[in-house]
């Protein structure tokens, strides 16, 4: 086969590309398998992997810097949060999307402006609701911010969805009698099931991946969530060991990236929810 | 079907006629009690710490009516912050335009394997910012990290990434930049994908070259897309506080503390709420003020239900 030049130089792109995206990943696994002394001495750092090292560096994140315990923390909170999210937000896009109210569509863009407020303007307000309702250090100290966080991503996720189903559907369903309970239970929500998967697993990421809320409200490490384990563990205002930072930081991406492989259809609808088509 | 010419009005599942503003209120009103609890009166609550001298020292919170902003306007640290965030939203948004556009067009070309480079690209976009922070603050150790080493090998001496003042902010940058021109991308490349192709078919045809096509054609087409993208990365920019602390923890000498890193600090590290929360307050009217113009120019509504 006879490839022009400009193709084999885009070739030479397309992988450079491919390199700069993973290649920070991989620095920091390799990272992740040396000995402390080991990292500022080879450089760059060899492959040659030593097995128990890697063991012991994992064990060490997992157990002794109770790094396991914080996953734990963090399934929790996400699971049950992103579910009562899910809940709440979901019947409330099909009102915005199927009835006609008013003031829907400056309701509507309130919500919206949610997702772009800058969580410090609400952590220290949050904390102090927090702390005088006694939730501090508590699962339900985190979950009842979170699920705050959470709805408005879930409801533009869902009104996307439900504006994609054609309005045929529900009004056959209408002239055959049917509310607007039973047409969003029995014929929507399996029409948007690929919604509420893209809803629930940004919901999911957001709360996986943030740390501010929780660094007020949690003191306990026994509370920690995996980014405020990770956040308290590597910041960058510590002296560390790095490969033991390292190691952390791959525990807390690794759940990311099996996560990754099933958002792939659907990343732009939710990171940009709310506005693209 | 025909003869049910007047449809019977639809009944609840207890068989009772559906009452329509009843229907609004029980699908809706969780969702508006629950924000109206966890978000909208956490924001009035941050509004009225913001006039007190509420501190976790002081204890209190006497109301100083506008004193905390009075502060903050002849505070230097905070002009600091405010141009750091600036320079910070300029730069990435402007640099991931252009890579972002850049890219699109090339991924445009359809080279056989680009979805596996695409499906890479998506991950640091995913990725828990401080990690990002931490895998960067690796890289480009002056010591060991891989880029500077790499940099010698040319025989150049790498800058001072993060420890520098100057230097700090344009790595928080490109850091942002690395995590974030694949969204851009994503958006212009989704865009241009969904562009008629006989348009290009007819510039071809009337002797138009690449680069004409480019910017009379393909750019004019791609704008929407590229103001949005251009509008969220700027609020999250403007926002972004994970990485800052992830990667340089607002050093060296405040080189990297942005307004929302000023804010944290007042409000944890000093626990001076009702300071940190003018701070916030301060970091809305700029927010809100920033997107109704940029929205206003780009002529973007948020899509409800027609």
């Amino acid at each position: 086969m006879k490839l022009k030049p400009g193709r084999i130089l885009a070739y030479i792109v397309l992988i450079g590309l491919g390199l700069v995206g993973i290649a920070p990943f991989v620095y920091l696994a390799v990272l992740s398998t040396k000995r402390r002394i080991e990292i500022p001495s080879q450089v760059p750092p060899s492959l040659n992997f030593n097995w128990s090292q890697i063991v012991k560096n994992y064990t060490e994140v997992l157990f002794s810097q109770g790094m396991l315990s914080f996953t734990l923390n963090s399934l929790i909170v996400v699971s049950v949060a992103t579910a009562i999210a899910i809940v709440i937000g979901t019947p409330a896009a099909y009102a915005f999307s199927r009835l006609k109210f008013r003031n829907s569509e400056s309701i509507a863009s309130t919500i919206l402006s949610m997702r772009f407020m800058p969580p410090i303007a609400v952590a220290i307000p949050l904390f102090l609701m927090v702390k005088s309702a006694g939730l501090q250090d508590s699962y339900l100290g985190l979950i009842l911010p979170y699920v705050s966080f959470s709805i408005p991503l879930v409801v533009w996720i869902m009104i996307g969805f439900f504006d994609e189903v054609p309005r045929e559907i529900d009004e056959a369903a209408m002239i055959d009698g049917a509310s607007h309970y039973l047409i969003l239970w029995r014929i929507m929500l399996p029409i948007v099931r690929p919604g509420l998967l893209t809803a629930a697993l940004f919901g999911a990421l957001f709360i996986w991946n943030e740390f501010l809320v929780a660094l007020y409200v949690i003191n306990s490490r026994s509370f920690q969530t995996i980014s405020l384990g990770a956040a308290t563990l590597i910041s960058a205002q510590r002296p560390i060991d790095w490969n033991i930072a390292a190691t952390v930081g791959v525990v807390t991406v690794v759940p990311i990236l099996i996560f990754s492989l099933f958002v792939q259809r659907y990343i732009v609808r939710g990171l940009t929810a709310g506005a693209v088509k | 079907m025909s003869l049910a010419a007047a449809p019977a009005p639809p009944r609840s599942v207890f068989g009772k006629p559906e009452n329509p503003r009843r229907t609004v209120l029980v699908l809706l009103g969780p969702c508006i009690v629950y924000l109206v609890l966890f978000s909208i009166y956490p924001l009035f609550h941050s509004l009225r710490l913001s006039f007190t001298d509420m501190s976790a020292a002081a204890g209190g919170g006497d109301w100083v009516g506008l004193k905390n902003y009075a502060d903050l306007l002849v505070d230097p640290l905070f002009w600091n912050a405010a141009k750091n965030s600036a320079i910070m939203v300029v730069l990435s948004v402007g640099i991931q335009i252009v890579l972002g556009v850049a890219l699109a067009m090339f991924f445009n070309l359809h080279l056989k394997g680009s979805w596996i480079v695409r499906g890479i690209l998506m991950l640091p976009m995913l990725m828990t910012p401080i990690v990002v922070g931490l895998m960067w603050r690796a890289l480009l150790n002056p010591d060991w990290g891989l880029i500077d080493w790499a940099i010698r090998l040319t025989g150049l001496e790498p800058p001072d990434w993060l420890g520098s003042v100057n230097m700090a902010i344009v790595t928080l940058v490109l850091v942002d930049c690395w995590q974030w021109t694949p969204f851009v991308f994503l958006i212009v490349f989704a865009r241009l994908q969904a562009l008629p192709l006989d348009i290009f078919e007819a510039a071809n045809v009337d002797g138009a070259g690449p680069i004409v096509t480019f910017r009379r054609i393909t750019l004019p087409m791609l704008m929407p897309a590229i103001v949005f993208a251009g509008v969220f990365r700027a609020v999250d920019a403007f926002r972004s506080f994970d990485l800052v602390f992830g990667l340089s923890y607002g050093g060296p000498a405040r080189g990297t503390t942005t307004l929302s890193f000023f804010a944290f600090q007042h409000g944890f590290q000093f626990q001076n709420y009702g300071y940190a929360a003018a701070i916030a307050y301060a970091m809305l009217i700029i927010l809100s003020v920033g997107t109704t113009v940029m929205l206003r120019y780009a002529q973007i509504r948020p899509e409800t239900g027609r």
